[in-house]
């Protein structure tokens, strides 16, 4: 009977914090459909976000399929999408269907069978169609962003188009990818846009009309006086951000500034680019903000899901947010005043030469891209990416897919000042799947995923995390260890699977390649 | 480390370059190499762009529509105007671009993708292809009256090395000389690779599109029988290999014991050991094997 909002930490943690109490709200109304007043404590059963509640923990409540029955698992449908590209999408899961989406495309899925129930195709367009991470799904609405930045409203019923309006010019280089994120009456949605030089923004809409509550800049706009970034615009918010309903805060990684690679014409540590932002979800405004890179030159995003966590700190019990960056370094926040607790590497990294009194590692000027080139690591793909971690609250580990990779940058003023402004190639890189204590964050374990690859992560309160390799598995590991309990060879796994129940059967689904795949225990013929 | 020194020296750096070079293409006139070999490889920004070997004629229009379309569905990693982006190379470099006659090599790889490069296949109809070739013809002629085109990294930019602390650091602490040879496998490097191409495969010289990993497995089965060959596909769960007759062979990893040895792995390794410095000098250094 527990719900995802505010499920306690491992028993043992909260017997420890004592007085720290959780105000447990009432369990929310299985069949209640997505509103304002579910999302703030999604039912077990449910997965109606792209994270699957607020917290971005990515965690399941569920515990019907456990680590010693997990080995039965067995195909209960799987969709195909009939695209070419492979799935980046996380699925949401609401009123018994599954929404899934790709660049320019949305499907609803019955998700008892797979069977589809309706398509939405976007009409042809020439933005960025480099992949799509998932829908949000408010009331009857289920909405779409577009590879020209636009955001769909899309009647949940049929598919059909409700209202549809520009989020940012995708003339002048924006494109969106991202999964919006519902706030009571606010859709946030954040926009892409690295190869020119543009002001990083996150709106604000109205989830009934479409029309713009408000806009955040990372970077500033055109027109503002001043140099507050330090002449660097970028800092896009692509990815989905998480939210305390508590403290009415919004929490949303930025991008990297622009120009890329030219740190020279830029000085200064560029705020708010590759920082997490804490926002004021009514009005856009900044609470506060914390920079993971300053004045990156390397592409590292800190777009990277910034995980809630309610729990111990060196005894303390503590509102934290924990975020393992692109940057390779793990990071946790108090995140009511943004102040830094711990900073400390998670995956292979030379580009620092130590960290500020602020818990901010200081880049080494010696590691900037440079005429002759610099071996740095992580390359541009990064300590990890887009790609959901999970938190675990029994043993209290953050699992995720890192990667250790080197990669060569350059820069010489030729390559002037727009856009990449500058070159980098990729060496070498592997994927690893690593559990991170959360207060130490120390490696409790590792699990190697074969080379290049990695997935998106699930755990679930039975103690399973499920995940992709770099090969084609699907992998369940026991999460206190990382041993492997089951796979299958399902193609190359994409984002972060989730986890629901239906007809009281929980059901994990994960996109392989360009399909969707449903697996649940056996249930008699 | 199993394998022989002899098996390492085969399936070093420089015999897998050679075994997967490309067709060599003349270089541009006033672009010319200082070496008398032509260079080789794919499209190393360092080098002189492969010219074309057929002279195409496009519409204007055929390359106008083919810009939007090429920046929808490609944009993103190779460039929005086809110089290279986050993770494509510069397409106006790339000998298949060069080779390609109206679409006969481009069209293959926009439809069938190149999966082992993470490049997806894409839907696309015979007129749109059509259009992004002649798009990515057009973007070629351009670069090349457009020398300095800014994502280069020109040979001259990575001469900050010693050549002779490179030669120390190669045979000693680098650890070089335990695989390679300057008077062996590397004897000639300096005229088969140049600049940029030289400095990634120095460090890291992944295997060329197709042409496998260098990777050889020993599997030994229950039956007792040892099967060696070229590693073919390995994770948690499955092994194989192409053994000494080519055939594919695959095993539950469980069900046998086996042995990899990739002789990538040192270079791997020895990321984590370099100093930039220690980088140019190695390239300073294998410069200076000519023939």
């Amino acid at each position: 009977m527990c719900t995802r909002q505010l499920v306690p930490l491992a028993t043992g943690l909260v017997a420890a914090l004592g007085a720290f109490a959780f105000v447990l709200q009432p369990v929310a109304q299985s069949r209640q459909g997505v509103d304002a007043e579910m999302l703030q404590q999604p039912p077990a059963e449910s997965w109606p976000t792209y994270h699957g509640d607020y917290t971005g923990r990515r965690h399941s409540p569920l515990t019907e399929i456990t680590p010693a029955n997990v080995h039965q698992l067995t195909l209960a449908w799987a969709f195909q999408t009939g695209q070419a590209q492979p799935i980046k999408a996380s699925p949401i899961f609401a009123n018994g269907i599954v929404y899934l989406t790709m660049p320019d495309n949305a499907w609803a899925v019955d998700a008892r069978t797979g069977r589809q129930v309706w398509k939405y195709s976007y009409p042809v367009n020439t933005g960025f169609h480099i992949g799509h991470r998932g829908a949000a799904v408010y009331k009857d609405f289920v909405y779409l962003t577009t590879p020209d930045a636009h955001l769909v409203a899309l009647d949940a019923k049929d598919g059909k188009v409700r209202w549809n309006v520009v989020i940012a010019d995708a003339k002048k280089g924006y494109w969106s990818s991202n999964a919006p994120l519902l706030v009571r009456n606010h859709l946030l949605v954040g926009v892409s846009g690295d190869f020119d030089n543009l002001p990083g923004m996150l709106k604000s809409i109205d989830p009934e009309t479409g029309s713009t509550q408000w806009t955040f800049y990372s970077t500033p706009p055109p027109g503002t006086p001043g140099s507050p970034s330090g002449g660097a615009t970028g800092g896009q918010m692509w990815m989905t951000g998480t939210y305390d309903p508590q403290l009415n805060l919004v929490y949303v990684g930025t991008g990297n500034p622009t120009p890329v690679l030219n740190g020279p014409v830029r000085p200064g540590d560029n705020p708010w680019t590759c920082s997490i932002v804490a926002l004021d979800a009514d009005t856009g405004t900044l609470a506060w903000g914390f920079q993971v890179s300053p004045h990156d030159t390397h592409d590292w995003d800190a777009s990277e899901v910034p995980v809630l966590v309610d729990g111990a700190f060196e005894g303390t019990p503590r509102k934290l947010l924990l975020q393992a960056s692109r940057n390779g370094y793990y990071f946790v926040l108090d995140r009511t005043t943004g102040k830094a607790l711990l900073t400390t590497p998670f995956a292979a990294v030379n580009w620092a030469s130590g960290i500020d009194k602020d818990g901010r590692p200081t880049p080494n000027p010696a590691k900037e891209p440079a005429r002759d080139g610099r071996l740095v690591a992580p390359n541009e793909s990064g300590g990890t990416n887009y790609r959901s971690p999970s938190f675990d609250p029994a043993t209290g580990l953050l699992i995720v897919s890192a990667h250790d990779g080197y990669g060569t940058y350059f820069f010489k003023p030729e390559h002037g000042a727009y856009g990449w402004a500058g070159a980098d190639h990729n060496v070498w890189g592997k994927g690893v799947l690593r559990a991170i204590e959360y207060q130490t964050g120390k490696i409790r374990w590792e699990h190697e995923l074969g080379g290049e690859g990695a997935a998106g992560v699930l755990t679930t309160a039975s103690g399973l995390t499920v995940t992709g390799d770099a090969a084609v598995n699907v992998l369940a590991l026991r999460t206190s260890d990382g041993k492997t309990l089951w796979h299958s060879a399902i193609g190359r796994v994409g984002n972060g699977p989730i986890a629901y129940t239906l007809d009281g059967r929980q059901y994990i689904v994960v996109g392989g390649g360009g399909a969707l795949y449903a697996f649940a225990l056996p249930v008699s013929p | 480390m199993t394998a022989s020194l002899g098996l390492l020296r085969k399936l070093s750096l420089a015999g897998a370059l050679v075994a997967a070079s490309c067709a060599h293409t003349p270089a541009a006139p006033g672009t010319a190499p200082t070496s008398p070999q032509p260079p080789r490889g794919s499209s190393p920004a360092a080098e002189a762009r492969p010219r074309t070997v057929a002279t195409q004629t496009y519409s204007a229009q055929q390359a106008q529509a083919g810009e939007p379309l090429f920046a929808a569905h490609c944009g993103f990693c190779h460039g929005r105007d086809a110089m290279g982006g986050e993770t494509g190379p510069d397409l106006t470099r790339s000998a298949l671009v060069a080779e390609d006659v109206r679409g006969d090599k481009i069209g293959p790889v926009v439809h069938n993708g190149r999966p082992e490069k993470g490049m997806p296949p894409l839907n696309l109809s015979t007129g749109d292809v059509a259009a992004i070739v002649a798009f990515l013809h057009a973007q070629k002629t351009k670069a090349e009256s457009n020398q300095g085109s800014r994502r280069s990294v020109e040979e001259g930019d990575l001469q900050t090395g010693d050549a002779e602390a490179g030669r120390r650091y190669f045979e000693g602490p680098g650890g070089c000389s335990k695989c390679h040879a300057p008077s062996g496998d590397l004897a000639g490097v300096a005229d088969r690779l140049k600049g940029l191409e030289l400095l990634q495969r120095m460090l890291y010289p992944s295997p060329r599109s197709g042409a496998g990993s260098p990777a050889t497995a020993t599997v030994t089965l229950k039956s007792g029988e040892i099967v060696k060959g070229r590693l073919a596909y390995r994770d948690e769960f499955t092994i194989a290999v192409r053994d000494g007759s080519g055939t594919y062979r695959s095993w539950p990893a469980s069900e046998v014991t086996f042995t990899v040895d990739n002789p990538l792995d040192a270079h791997a390794a020895q990321l984590a050991k370099y100093t930039d410095e220690d980088v140019h000098n190695v390239l300073a250094y294998l410069q200076t094997l000519h023939k």
